[in-house]
């Protein structure tokens, strides 16, 4: 665990054209472990949804007895949500607007993901 | 549910569903219950209101005695299957104790966003108070008089 290391990998997320916020979060108890991000961004609340939202795709794949996901990309009319899985219980998330450029993102995300071990 | 002020049936229910808390219970910051949900006979209402009544008690003495001016927002405690989360806020009617019971299909981070929530819609319903008629000293002869005479019957 490197907190400095993380918080440059969240930083480099945030860069990406579009991207408003990027966090660490825990899965487990839905609450914000490092965070860069915009101003006004609810950074705790994004946490607190997007832990629900991993618990139960990671529910729903284990009740079809599929592999649990690694990443998960929601995708709304004004913006998308990624995160990508790290070691349990931490997830990267990043939220972005309309116009992000979400392939390098998630590339990004998968890399950085690993920086999270 | 039960709930001894109606106007509170509302924010609860959608904290409830929102949040998948468990159990609930609302009350006053001594102790009294406005309002509770979930609480069967094994676990006891007037028990867990006045236990947590007095952990926030607690708290709010030692961030006094750490002259934390704001105090703490909220004690959580985490256990392996079930966490607590207590928290104290304003209400119109003073200041209220909330008592939640989460489980695994719920987080601390899920109750703290509609825990929020809830206290403010919480505060936006709440009825406006009554104002205490005062008794005025010329008045309160006549008054007497008059309750006197309406036990006794008059002479």
């Amino acid at each position: 665990m490197n907190p400095a290391v993380w918080q440059d990998a969240l930083r480099e997320v945030t860069g990406v054209t579009g991207v408003i916020g990027a966090l660490i979060i825990s899965a487990d108890d839905g609450l914000v472990v490092a965070e860069t991000a915009m101003e006004g961004l609810a950074t705790a609340d994004v946490a607190a949804l997007a832990a629900a939202l991993v618990t139960r795709a990671v529910r729903c794949n284990a009740a079809m007895q599929v592999a649990i996901p690694s990443s998960l990309h929601l995708v709304a009319t004004a913006g998308a949500l990624l995160a990508v899985a790290g070691p349990s219980p931490l997830w990267m998330v990043a939220v972005a607007g309309p116009d992000a450029e979400l392939g390098r993102l998630r590339l990004l995300l998968r890399d950085f993901a690993g920086v999270l071990r | 549910m039960r709930v001894l002020e109606p106007w509170v049936t509302d924010p609860l229910a959608e904290f409830l569903r929102e949040s998948a808390a468990r159990l609930a219970l609302v009350m006053t910051s001594s102790g009294q219950v406005i309002a509770q949900h979930g609480f069967t006979r094994s676990v006891d209402v007037m028990s867990a209101a006045s236990l947590g009544a007095g952990i926030l008690a607690t708290t709010d003495e030692l961030a006094r005695q750490l002259q934390a001016s704001a105090g703490f927002g909220a004690v959580v405690h985490q256990g392996g299957r079930q966490g607590v989360w207590l928290s104290g806020f304003d209400t119109p009617r003073g200041r209220w104790i909330a008592l939640v019971v989460f489980g695994p299909e719920s987080s601390v981070g899920l109750v703290r966003l509609f825990f929020a929530r809830f206290a403010t819609q919480l505060a936006a319903a709440a009825p406006a108070l009554v104002p205490v008629r005062d008794v005025l000293a010329e008045g309160f002869e006549r008054e007497l008089d008059d309750s006197l005479r309406n036990l006794f019957g008059a002479h």
